[in-house]
Order: C-alpha cells, then structure tokens, then sequence
C-alpha cells in the first residue's frame, strides 16, 4: 500500500523528471524568489509579471548546522529526538541560496563549496501519511536519476 | 526640532516571575520612569508599548492593559511590534512624537513574558491558501539559533574566527553582568565552562546563545523645553533614533525565511538592516563611531557580538576578534561593549530588550551604574536586531 503523500508546500518543489525546486522568476529581470513569489522581489523592477520555474538542481554547499534540541511544532520530531542537520546551499546560476534538511550524509561528511543536489524526501509521517519535502545532499554521493 | 531628554526610567529585575504578571511589571515599570522624572502618570502625554504576542490579545495592547491598571487618562497609545528590535521602534516612535512638537512627554514601555527554549510561531489562520512560511521553516526544522549559526559557520570560513572566540564573548559579558543587579544571571563564566556547554545549533553553543525571559523597562522621554521646567539633571540626550529593514540583494537568510540572495550575487551587505539603522543614527546625530564611549548592541548570540561590532562601524571586515582577544570591548578596555551583562546576561524578553539598553545608557551617562560604570561616558549607541530584518539604533549622550 502507497502511503498518502502531502507537500510541505504545494508547488515548491517537482520530483519528475528531476528532483528540483520550483521558485518564481521575474520575465524581466529574471530575478528568482523561493518559495514563489507574486511579485518580482527587487525595488527596482517596475515589471511585477512573475511566473513559477524550475530552478537547477545542483548548487554548492554555503554553510550547514546540527540542530541538537528539537524544534516546537509544527515540526514533528520523533521520539527520542535524533539531531537534525540543515543545510543552506547556494545556487549561483540562479542568484539565490535555500535553506533545507540535509539527506543521503551526516554533517561530519560536510565541506564547504562540496557540490549538493536537490532530492524530494519524506519529512515525517503522521496519522494519515506522509509530509514530503525538498532536501540537500551531496551530488557525489548516490546515482542521479 | 525640539531636543528629546530621557528624564525618567524604570527597570524590573530579569528572571521567570511564574507569580506575577506582565501587567504588573509594565505597570511598576512605568510608575518607576514618572516618578524618576519628578511627574506623575496623569502627566504622561503620550503612551508607546510593545505589542507583546505572548500575551494573546491584550498583550497585543499591552499599552491599553497598563494604562486600565494605572487608570485611563485618554491619553494616545500606539501598541508596536518589530520582534525584538520592537524597543528600539518604540523609542524611535516617541522621539518623532517630541521632535515634531506634537507631545512634551512620552512613556515608552516593553513589557514581556517568554516561552521557554526556542521562541515559537504564533498560530495562524488555519484556511490560508498557502501556509505562512513561518510555519514551513518549522517543519523544515529551522530554530532562530540555527539561523545564526549558518552565519557564524560563513564567518569561520572567510575570517577564521574559532569556537574559543564564541566563548569569549560570553565570558566577556558574563562578567559585566556579573557586575548589574538587574541581570537575570550574574555567574561569571569561564572559557572551558562555555566550552563545556551543550551544543545547541553547532558552532553555537547553549551558554552563547541568550535565554527567554521575563522582564521589562521603561523610559519618559520629554522635550527640551518641558526637561528645563522639570529641572532635569544630567541632561540625557536622544541624539538619535534611527529604524531601519533589509535591503533587496542582502544575503543574510532572515527569520523566518527559507532563502536569500546567493553570496555572490549579493548587492547589500549582510545585516544590510543594521548598517543602515546605525549609518542613519550617526548621521542624524553628527557623531561617528570613533566618538562612542561604549555600545549596548544585540548579542542575541556570540555571533551577533561579532557581527555587530562590524556592522555598526566599529572595525572592519573580520576584525571584531582582534578587539574582542586585545581587550578592547571590555569593561575598562577602550571600548566596552555591552557592560550591562547584554542580553547574554538578562536573557530576551522581546518588547522590553531595546527598551533595557535606553535605561543602561542613561544610568552610564548619568555615572550611576555603580561596579560597571564606563569611566567618563558621555557618548554611547545602542541597536536592536528584530526578525525579519528590523532594526533601531539609538545615540545618547551627555
């Protein structure tokens, strides 16, 4: 049985054909927003027709942190708590770094630079399924689909 | 424009006060402040206080809550939040009220109760059409401190800045705050115990990153004019007041965001919110850096202490730990910073934190700080960091 799956935010992120993050771009400046935006995020722009896109799905690792007290809800943390690493990775050809949980690695396996992909992974599971969302981890490790 | 005196304040002991309310310490805080100036509460003009979320909805009116439990005098009340940079927005409030004329004296209070450990979201409306993004970053799993520790990871890369200097900076102010009566904790600590603290969001540790407390302050903030009539001495000046939010191309990630300009591609610098607060101030004030005696900044965590030291123009790029290991930011070094004990030492209590530098600075300028008085001050600035990329600086002088 395929557990019901539900995106920890509708339509920030696809899994076909690739793993990626789904931001806003601005058809003027080209400016990119995560989560999408409704309006080009830079002052100088007058052109606020922002439209969703894909974003690349390899970046470089920017910095990363072990979290060893859980957070509050609504993260859901299971019991006993397992610390968790979140990774802010920076992809340059879109002019912007995003901040996620790291997958597929502890954080002693972590260098700066190293390069980092996007995968689509289960957050937790609660009564009725799955909350999925996007993660990091690092390109070298794993097959790429 | 008429001039902006501190002619009265009030400060409540920090701690967790499980038997006394909120009401209670903002409503002694603001009888401390009158009576300090020589007025009563009936002679407040004007009332600004922290909309203190915690509180549910009448601490959302906190001003409104205090002044029914002092007695209603009709007087204006705005109720502000700009997380913890709300005391610094207060103070910038009032003082526009004075300089424009419109008031001769204004209250300004914080007054606050916080949630143990990390600080969490308040709840929203359940039938949004997308999600708050406060509320993703929580299941992503993004504390505040986990913020600052992205931070302070890039400054060990770029700077080479070590474990021991977070350490040191809470050793630092664990001594001032050693030294303040008020403070919630008053153990000096040592670098091997902060080295020995658990790691709470790595490279930051529980003991560098400041606590949630209760607590509260108050200021009365009066014109020139109606300073000279109540014989105000010393005169404290507010020689300015400054607020100030992120500019686009800033790569500092923001609470409670999930993304920020790439580093490379960033137009602003980081904290691009406190440079311009603390370029304002200096501007509006006519005074540089150089002329600071000593500074009240936000050291929410050892890393702020760093950042700040920087942002607000006191060394540049990188250097805030040569001042730190020479010396110079501590008391009876050339530069004290935060000699109240910060909020290393009071812990955060949101409303009233920017409100608590106001009362520190004045007692200094006023040379009534007792074991932690700054030798000779007369100049000092203060800066709040609130989330989401608000801030306030705050010039005194004597």
């Amino acid at each position: 049985m395929t557990m019901k799956q539900t995106p920890v935010l509708e339509g920030a992120f696809v899994t076909e054909p690739e793993p990626a993050l789904v931001g806003s771009r601005c058809r003027t400046c080209g400016t990119v927003a995560f989560p999408a935006g409704f309006t080009c995020p830079d002052p100088r722009c007058s052109q606020k027709d922002v439209r969703p896109s894909v974003l690349a799905r390899t970046g470089r690792l920017a910095s990363w942190t072990t979290v060893h007290f859980p957070p509050p809800p609504p993260f859901v943390a299971p019991d006993p708590f397992v610390p968790i690493t979140v990774v802010e990775v920076d992809f340059p050809s879109e002019g912007i770094q995003v901040v996620g949980p790291l997958a597929g690695t502890s954080a002693d396996r972590l260098r700066m630079g190293m390069a980092m992909e996007t995968v689509v992974e289960p957050y937790y599971s609660d009564g009725e399924g799955e909350v999925i969302g996007w993660k990091f981890r690092p390109a070298e490790e794993g097959t790429r689909p | 424009m008429s001039d902006v005196i501190v002619a009265g304040v009030g400060l409540h002991p920090w701690g967790k006060f499980p038997d006394k309310s909120w009401v209670e310490m903002g409503a002694e805080v603001a009888l401390e402040a009158v009576a300090d100036a020589g007025i009563g509460w009936t002679d407040v003009e004007a009332m600004v206080s922290g909309a203190m979320q915690w509180g549910g909805s009448t601490g959302m009116r906190s001003g409104n809550t205090i002044s029914a439990a002092l007695g209603e005098t009709g007087i204006p009340i705005a109720n502000i939040n700009n997380a913890c940079a709300s005391g610094g927005s207060l103070m910038r409030a009032a003082y526009a009220m004075i300089t424009s004329g419109m008031h001769d004296s204004v209250l300004v209070i914080g007054t606050d109760k916080s949630p143990k450990g990390y600080f969490p979201s308040v709840p929203v409306l359940a039938d949004e059409p997308r999600p708050p993004v406060d509320m993703v970053r929580w299941q992503v799993g993004v504390p505040n401190p986990a913020y600052w520790a992205l931070e302070m990871r890039k400054r060990m890369e770029a700077h080479g800045s070590t474990e021991e200097h977070l350490a040191q900076v809470k050793v630092k102010n664990s001594g001032h705050g050693s030294l303040n009566p008020y403070a919630r904790y008053r153990k000096p600590f040592t670098l091997e115990q902060v080295l020995a603290s658990p790691m709470v969001c790595d490279p930051l540790r529980l003991l560098e990153i400041c606590a949630t407390s209760d607590g509260a302050a108050a200021v009365l903030l009066v014109s020139g004019r109606r300073a000279r009539r109540l014989g105000v001495k010393p005169l404290v000046k507010v020689a300015a007041c400054s607020l100030a939010s992120g500019e686009f191309g800033d790569p500092t990630i923001r609470i409670p965001l999930l993304s920020a300009t790439s580093d490379a591609a960033a137009t602003a610098p980081l904290l691009s919110e406190s440079r311009l607060a603390a370029h304002m101030a200096y501007e509006q004030a006519g005074l540089g850096p150089e002329d600071m005696d000593f500074v009240e900044l936000p050291d929410n965590s050892s890393w702020h202490e760093l950042q700040y030291l920087e942002t607000m123009g006191f060394c540049g790029e990188g250097e805030a730990e040569r001042l730190l290991d020479e010396g110079v930011t501590t008391l009876g070094g050339e530069l004290p910073v935060c000699p109240s004990g910060g909020f290393s030492s009071f812990g955060e209590a949101t409303m009233a934190q920017g409100i608590l530098q106001i009362v520190e600075v004045t007692w200094q300028l006023r040379g009534t700080a007792g074991a932690r008085q700054v030798e000779g001050a007369r100049k000092a600035i203060t800066e709040v960091y609130g989330a989401q990329a608000n801030n306030s600086a705050c010039i005194l002088t004597t």
